[in-house]
């Protein structure tokens, strides 16, 4: 019950840094309706959490229906299993193990639920207390809640179709790499890993994910967006002419707070992996992916080089993650992106992008207005609540993937670049030099996280 | 009626007085020779894929027969967006379809003078709205005797493919095919001055985008269809093909746009399907 009331908490304060972070499209306006909606989805997330004893078990028991996870067979599986449904509209239920309990995991955990192609049979996490949480409030048996290093391994051992990872970002190449392996469909969070070999890694999964006939889906809630879609097709097509230059930028508050922790003790840093640089792999990486994920969307290339720099000023607290940075990026035509970020304090909040043509200029902010502007206007319109929006959608087309065996994982290398591209500019800012993509790669360097004294 | 070509020259009519074929290449004359009589107009035996006619009106189309495309792209494809989910399309019935985009002289003979950003005879007809274009199909079949319309979009990828699975309707070399923002310098071109595709249809990639009958939305209902006619409603129409100042990838044979109906704008105009009697 102590473990169950501090996760709670955590969890709130987690929620604000997130809502902060969303950086509603309202220069000068610190939360916005969409925010504020969040904000109250967040706390009813945590009132149903609060019931979760009453509840306990309420999502189980509902029956499996003919699912085979088995590679070639699988949209046969399905389409027997349907017919075998007593109810036509029911969906066929995809067995699910989540590995990552924490706040995110419990957040994308009831969106999953909500879908009704799915039902968690397990989870894992390296706290007891997180993998006890999720299990009681999504009706998972006991002896399928996993925990410690190695808890993940002993869940893909365990009869399930698909994996969702959450767990934080350094974990995720290992995680997601180890799901393909077991012959499951993988479903990643970004970012996909922290350094240029956790890149390579889910660059490879992915590919073998499709060899093995598995879906591996990347969680980029933008780039589902219906909006963000058509208007950089449009740019795709021609609509503003060839990019010359543009901007991104990702101004926030403090995400995951400024907590106060032993940052020496190896758990103390994986409970607040969002502050914590090797973990996350930064700011740039961890959040501004957004920002930068859109610009290389736009570009459709990966950049040649970057310069740049970093610094923590504005934030408090026992991690060391920086909090704001300034990047040029050069890509290939002689195309200029200049990038700026900050995570902390008050004021401007925005997740956007403004590329330049002859002919236009797109211009988008998450869960603000998209549009063109120029010679071919592109109206547009307001992008909503991406944060959420995204996710369903994301989580449908990978129960749609997965049930009409679709694994030619079309995510995968677009995100994969755009996670190289926040690592270039973020060892740019850490050297202080140019540093070109090829030296990056060349250098493929590793971080590595000391787990001595960690529960097996 | 007239019978013509397959295709292959460029013409232009003189439109609706005197009614005169005016033959700006000499060169393809012969072709003129060795077609005529060789095929009926609009009836008799069955037409060959991409045999052209002209009309009363003098619009020349080429018959497109009834078949089946896939109608999307590949995941592999270059270019590709998303929403070009491949699915089976089943074209159930032959129509005919306008050889080139609708011109500046064909839109003045039926529906009077108009000027735009660029002018000339031989150039497509653009900014004209979407309804501007469904008018136009309407007074057409009253000089036409013949339902005339805007294509589908099915229809119009079914047309533009011609067979081809690839991303253009012949080979990958864009430039023997159509205008676009790397060799059209900023402005539409006469039509019929590229290669044509199997059927004998031109610039079906670039010069100017075409409206076609459906409402767009994306994706597109990618389940296998018969004769699909899109959205039942929308905000916007789907426009296809690209134009003068489109990037390669907007040119491709799956490649979808979409712009507000009421919108006239200089890269976006239409070619005409002339139904055909079963």
């Amino acid at each position: 019950m102590v473990s169950g009331l501090w996760f709670l908490a955590a969890h709130i304060s987690r929620c604000n840094g997130q809502v902060r972070a969303l950086g509603v499209y309202k220069p000068d306006q610190r939360l916005g309706r969409k925010a504020e909606g969040l904000l109250a989805a967040f706390h009813g997330e945590v009132l149903l959490m609060a019931h979760t004893d009453s509840s306990k078990g309420t999502a189980s028991g509902m029956e499996r229906r003919g699912f085979l996870a088995a590679a070639g067979a699988t949209a046969l599986a399905f389409s027997l299993g349907a017919a075998r449904a007593a109810r036509a509209d029911e969906k066929p239920k995809v067995e699910l193990g989540l590995i990552g309990c924490g706040g995110r995991g419990h957040w994308i955990a009831d969106l999953f639920q909500k879908h009704g192609g799915f039902k968690f049979v397990a989870g894992a996490d390296y706290f007891e207390d997180k993998v006890k949480s999720f299990g009681d409030k999504f009706g998972v048996d006991a002896s399928r809640r996993y925990s410690g290093l190695n808890g993940y391994k002993k869940l893909l051992e365990s009869k399930l179709d698909a994996v969702v990872v959450e767990s934080p970002p350094y974990y995720h190449p290992e995680h997601a790499a180890a799901g393909v392996e077991a012959g499951k469909h993988v479903y990643v969070a970004k970012p996909m890993a922290v350094d240029v070999p956790g890149c390579q890694t889910i660059a490879d999964s992915g590919k073998k994910a499709t060899e093995k006939k598995l879906v591996f889906l990347i969680d980029f809630q933008t780039r589902a967006n219906t909006l963000y879609q058509e208007a950089i097709k449009r740019v795709h097509n021609g609509d503003i002419g060839k990019v010359v230059n543009g901007e991104a930028v990702y101004y926030c508050g403090e995400t995951w707070g400024n907590p106060t922790y032993d940052a020496n003790n190896p758990e103390e840093r994986l409970r607040h992996w969002g502050v914590d640089k090797l973990l996350s792999g930064d700011v740039i990486t961890e959040q501004n992916i957004h920002a930068l994920d859109v610009a290389a969307w736009i570009i459709d290339e990966a950049p040649l080089r970057a310069f740049g720099s970093c610094g923590r000023k504005g934030r408090s607290g026992a991690g060391n993650v920086n909090d704001h940075f300034a990047v040029i990026f050069w890509y290939p035509n002689d195309v200029l992106l200049s990038f700026a970020s900050k995570q902390y304090g008050q004021g401007h909040d925005d997740i956007g992008c403004r590329m330049f043509g002859k002919r236009g200029t797109i211009d988008t902010h998450y869960g603000g207005p998209v549009s063109i502007r120029g010679e071919v206007p592109y109206k547009g319109g307001g992008s909503g609540n991406i944060f959420t929006d995204g996710v369903v959608t994301n989580i449908a087309t990978f129960h749609d993937s997965i049930t009409n065996g679709k694994f030619d994982n079309a995510t995968v290398a677009p995100s994969v670049r755009s996670n190289l591209t926040t690592i270039l500019g973020r060892t740019a800012c850490y050297k202080g030099t140019t540093v070109t993509w090829d030296e990056m790669m060349k250098a493929n360097e590793k971080l590595e996280f000391d787990t001595k004294g960690m529960k097996a | 009626m007239r019978i013509l070509d397959f295709g292959f020259s460029i013409f232009d009519f003189t439109l609706p007085s005197d009614r005169k074929l005016k033959i700006k290449n000499r060169k393809c004359l012969f072709c003129v020779c060795l077609v005529l009589g060789c095929a009926s107009a609009f009836g008799g035996d069955a037409p060959k894929p991409g045999e052209v006619v002209a009309g009363v009106s003098g619009i020349k189309f080429a018959f497109i027969p009834a078949g089946e495309l896939e109608m999307g792209s590949p995941a592999e494809e270059k270019g590709r967006e998303p929403e070009e989910v491949l699915h089976r399309v089943k074209i159930s019935r032959p129509f005919r379809m306008g050889v080139t985009e609708v011109t500046q002289a064909q839109w003045r003979a039926v529906m009077g003078q108009r000027r735009g950003s660029f002018e000339g005879d031989s150039l497509p007809a653009a900014e004209v709205t979407w309804q501007d274009a469904v008018t136009f199909c309407v007074k057409l079949s009253d000089i036409e005797k013949k339902k005339c319309r805007l294509p589908t979009e099915a229809e119009w990828e079914y047309a533009c493919r011609a067979g081809s699975s690839k991303r253009f309707s012949v080979g990958e070399e864009l430039s023997a095919l159509g205008w676009y923002d790397d060799n059209a310098e900023e402005k539409p071109h006469p039509v019929a001055q590229k290669r044509p595709n199997a059927w004998g249809l031109h610039d079906m990639h670039g010069n100017v985008a075409e409206w076609c009958s459906d409402f767009y939305q994306a994706p597109y209902a990618a389940t296998a269809a018969t004769d699909p006619a899109g959205a039942q409603q929308g905000t916007s129409r789907v426009v296809r093909g690209g134009s003068w100042s489109a990037f390669e990838r907007g040119c491709r044979c799956a490649s979808r746009g979409n712009a507000n109906p009421a919108h006239q704008m200089k890269t976006v105009g239409f070619r005409v399907v002339m139904e055909v009697d079963e």
